[in-house]
């Protein structure tokens, strides 16, 4: 995969990121858009205390992240990659911890933050530790 | 002997070391995110005494309700114009919010003056939790005081399907509300209590209810409709409430 498809695919990953994340945000501060749907889940995840740190909510981190990756993607640096790399394989050990919470911890699912943790956090790992790894000296 | 010029790195060795310098960047993010999070965590904001043997919220829900007319899951004189139907599940955080935030306003300023009759319709899809709290729940309709009942138990609402609907809570209301805990017992297990649940249930399932809270307006006898709040806001209710009224 050339370069230039491996960048378009950082920034398409990071947009889909800054999308789930952005909803997740606006969910925690307008609780009423959510209701409870069979299966349950509901709000827990989203009101448990594991779902803000130092009183910023999860969700608002994991979208500063993917803002971040995209504009590192327009610098796109040496540099740039690899911190695009290190958010991205952050976001990773974050996503196993959350999933972890929420398997045994929380009891209780949340369908979006799954989303975003099983399937958009691993995709971006993959596509930038792809990119550092063809970094040219 | 002038020293051997290094090779500059390969692009190879150049990527694998911007590599290590990212993972050992993330794992060191890593810790202290989940650090933070287990060290600095606050409460919980799901649910109250369930678990912890504590009972809350019995003389706010007499406070709120008592005096007032009620019929098992009606709210309000017969002879009020305007039903607001509530299809709700007792294990549901969100109406647990809404019986915090809107509920109180509605029966103050609608339901206690008679322009409106609540009509709960309960719901028992999130788990076993919810099917044995709305069977006692009906069951205190029996006695006269379904909407003190249900109002102290989402007080005291626990963690979805975490078994916090035990008889101990179930007992402690019913008794801090003065109500016969064998009779309350014995209806929740009754052929009438179960027949409403089924009732509702059916009514629930006619409509197509999709999640809770969910909202239904009738006016009269005419056929009742659905209404959604973008709040819990008291204001909310009461321009929902004030159009069916001028209707």
């Amino acid at each position: 995969m050339s370069d230039r498809a491996l960048r378009a695919g950082v920034a398409l990953v990071a947009l889909a990121g800054v999308a789930v994340a952005g909803y997740l945000t606006y969910v925690h501060y307008q609780p009423e858009a959510l209701i409870c749907t069979a299966g349950g889940g509901c709000e827990t995840v989203q009101e448990s205390s594991y779902a803000e740190l130092l009183g910023i909510p999860v969700a608002l981190f994991g979208l500063l992240a993917y803002v971040a990756v995209l504009a590192l993607v327009v610098w796109d640096s040496e540099l740039a990659r690899t911190l695009a790399a290190a958010i991205a394989l952050s976001a990773v050990g974050f996503a196993v911890y959350l999933i972890t919470l929420q398997a045994f911890v929380i009891d209780a699912w949340c369908v979006w933050c799954l989303v975003n943790d099983l399937v958009i956090v691993p995709l971006l790992a993959v596509l930038t530790v792809w990119r550092v790894r063809r970094t040219t000296a | 002997m002038p020293p051997k010029p290094r090779k500059p790195p390969s692009r190879k060795e150049s990527g694998n070391r911007n590599l290590l310098i990212a993972a050992g960047a993330a794992a060191a993010v890593v810790l202290v995110l989940v650090g933070a999070s287990l060290l600095l965590r606050g409460g919980d904001s799901n649910g109250g005494g369930g678990g912890s043997g504590e009972v809350t919220g019995i003389q706010e829900a007499s406070t709120l309700l008592d005096g007032l007319p009620q019929e098992r899951a009606v709210l309000g004189s017969p002879k009020a114009k305007v039903t607001l139907i509530q299809f709700e599940d007792l294990q549901c955080p969100i109406c647990r919010r809404y019986q915090a935030e809107g509920f109180p306003g509605v029966v103050e300023s609608y339901v206690r003056p008679g322009k409106v009759k609540l009509r709960m319709v309960g719901m028992a899809f999130l788990g076993p939790d919810s099917e044995k709290a709305l069977l006692y729940t009906l069951a205190a309709g029996e006695q006269g005081k379904l909407w003190q009942f249900q109002d102290a138990l989402y007080a005291n609402q626990g963690d979805e399907n975490s078994g916090w609907v035990t008889d101990a809570l179930l007992e402690k209301i019913a008794k801090g509300l003065g109500l016969d805990w064998a009779k309350l017992k014995k209806d929740a297990d009754g052929a009438v209590t179960l027949q409403q649940a089924n009732s509702m249930a059916d009514e629930a399932n006619q409509r197509q209810i999709q999640g809770t809270p969910t909202f239904y307006v009738q006016v009269g006898d005419q056929q009742p409709y659905q209404v959604n709040p973008s709040s819990f806001e008291p204001s909310e209710f009461a321009s929902i409430l004030d159009d069916a009224l001028s209707s």
